[in-house]
């Protein structure tokens, strides 16, 4: 179903469907509808099924709000200081998924501070992929850079997905860091120390973390060893 | 305080490491090396016991004091009391699963670790099989053996009034594919449970003999089990299959409906148990980077 063909009713008939499921089931197959409509109209329907303690339901809601995208953000970042603490989790994946500097500073809190190993890892994974190209230059610079420091510190967290996550982050972040779009080299080698650090880390439990880190390395072109 | 660190899940904690710093997320209640010793030496505070030895296996403690203060936890008994908050035996079930993880140095802890092995307690006879596991403890195959040896209708016959087996079979199963001996007379003793009436058990067992033969009728087992009714078999499927290595269910576990982060643990077990795990230190391989390429997509 693709969003030409949905008339508001056709929206309004499918979020009146969610409010009404009565059953796990109900709710998980009617926000799997909405999900699918993609339409800026389910939106906050969406985001309260974030709430609803249906994790089943709460991946749907997820993935159409980052079918969304865009449009979907206001909704989610006006919401979410009332969010409960599942809600949340939930909220600050589609922000990841979503990509939109606007959700920078969820995701940053969120990496550095949420409890949720979860919630850390899609933040960290969210912290590399931002549409940083849709800003004005010097913000890009300076949001670029403050991405990358939240990735830095995320480097000790103390769950090894939350530092593979921050490997991806990294590479993914890469691009924007480039020396020809900053002043000089200096961001992008310290982009490159942190993987250095993640690979040659003697204190790694995970062996996984370190492979990706040598591939985030190779995959940048960075001689490391 | 924080008394009720995370039960320890399936996947075996292998892997040495250095200090990760408590004050960072994910690392539990932030409490100094020295704080969790004293309070491992509070025999009059099973809870703060308790804490303290979840907290020195969380953390790979490398302090000379971490073993023996252990060793003596697991000797601990004491009467339940049910408003301490603390069962019976629980300080001493938490005291063998730090041991579990402090590799090397918890060697020396094996002889108490057997001895365990022969508790009266289920609950203590499970734990210690899987800290022996955990070790690599090859003096534990035998007693291991034994306990399995009646077969599915002995050992693993359902305890009248309780929903326990008569052994701790899974957790006696998993730490013989643990511990790697892959004799006939092993072999023979774990095969039966393969058909045990509880998928759980049988998830364990195709495991044990996965990881020992690397045969495939073991992995395509596993493989169906990752399409059970049950999640909770489906889970354990997930974790059995990444402790074995077994890089054929890549694309099963990838799409199996459970839990992103559980999906994302069998991954990190088909890189790092798979028998040709290369170097950290070298760019991966082809079918690494398969694997991780499915990892980044769940993240």
């Amino acid at each position: 179903m693709s969003t030409s063909v949905l008339t508001p009713d056709h929206v309004i008939a499918l979020v009146e469907a969610v409010q009404r499921a009565d059953s796990a089931l109900g709710l998980l197959q009617a926000t799997q509808a909405l999900a699918a409509a993609a339409h800026p109209g389910g939106a906050s329907c969406l985001v309260e099924v974030l709430g609803f303690n249906n994790p089943g339901a709460a991946v749907a809601a997820v993935d159409g709000l980052i079918a969304i995208g865009e449009p979907a953000v206001d909704t989610i970042l006006t919401n979410i200081d009332g969010y409960n603490y599942g809600a949340r989790a939930w909220a600050v994946r589609a922000l990841a998924g979503i990509g939109d500097v606007r959700g920078f500073e969820v995701l940053e809190d969120a990496l550095g501070n949420d409890i949720g190993p979860s919630v850390r890892r899609a933040a960290a994974r969210g912290l590399g992929q931002l549409k940083l190209d849709r800003l004005a230059p010097s913000q890009r610079c300076a949001t670029a850079e403050r991405c990358l420091q939240a990735l830095v510190e995320g480097c000790r967290d103390g769950e090894w997905v939350v530092r593979y996550a921050v490997v991806v982050g990294l590479e993914s972040l890469a691009p924007a860091l480039h020396p020809e779009l900053l002043e000089g080299p200096a961001a992008q080698q310290r982009l490159h120390e942190a993987l250095i650090g993640l690979w040659r880390n003697p204190a790694e439990e995970a062996p996984v973390v370190q492979l990706r880190a040598a591939l985030a390395l190779q995959r940048l072109g960075v001689s490391h060893g | 305080m924080a008394a009720s660190p995370p039960v320890p899940h399936r996947y075996p904690n292998t892997m040495a490491a250095g200090d990760v710093d408590p004050s960072l997320p994910g690392n539990g209640d932030p409490i100094s090396e020295e704080e969790a010793l004293r309070r491992l030496r509070l025999t009059d505070d099973p809870s703060a016991q308790y804490y303290a030895s979840w907290w020195l296996g969380r953390n790979r403690s490398r302090h000379p004091d971490a073993v023996p203060l252990l060793q003596e936890a697991l000797r601990q008994r004491r009467p339940r009391d049910p408003g301490a908050g603390v069962e019976e035996n629980a300080v001493a079930r938490n005291a063998a699963r730090a041991l579990g993880k402090l590799g090397l140095p918890a060697q020396a802890a094996i002889p108490d670790l057997l001895a365990t092995l022969e508790d009266e307690d289920h609950g203590l006879r499970e734990a210690a099989a899987r800290a022996l596991g955990d070790l690599r403890a090859e003096a534990a195959v035998e007693p291991l053996r034994r306990r399995l040896a009646s077969g599915p209708s002995v050992a693993g016959a359902q305890q009248p009034g309780t929903p326990r087996l008569q052994e701790p079979c899974e957790a006696l199963l998993e730490a013989l594919g643990d511990i790697g001996v892959a004799e006939p007379p092993v072999l023979a003793v774990i095969e039966p449970f393969v058909a045990h009436e509880r998928p759980l058990i049988r998830s364990a067992a195709c495991r044990a003999l996965l990881q020992l033969t690397q045969e495939r009728r073991w992995g395509d087992q596993l493989v169906q089990l990752l399409q059970h009714q049950q999640l909770q078999v489906r889970r354990a499927a997930l974790m059995d299959l990444g402790a074995a290595g077994w890089r054929e269910a890549l694309e099963p576990i990838a799409s199996t409906l459970a839990e992103d982060s559980l999906k994302l643990i069998a991954l990190r077990g088909l890189v790092e148990h798979h028998p040709a795990m290369p170097e950290a230190s070298a760019a991966p391989d082809q079918q690494t980077v398969a694997v991780l390429d499915a990892m980044d997509a769940l993240l």
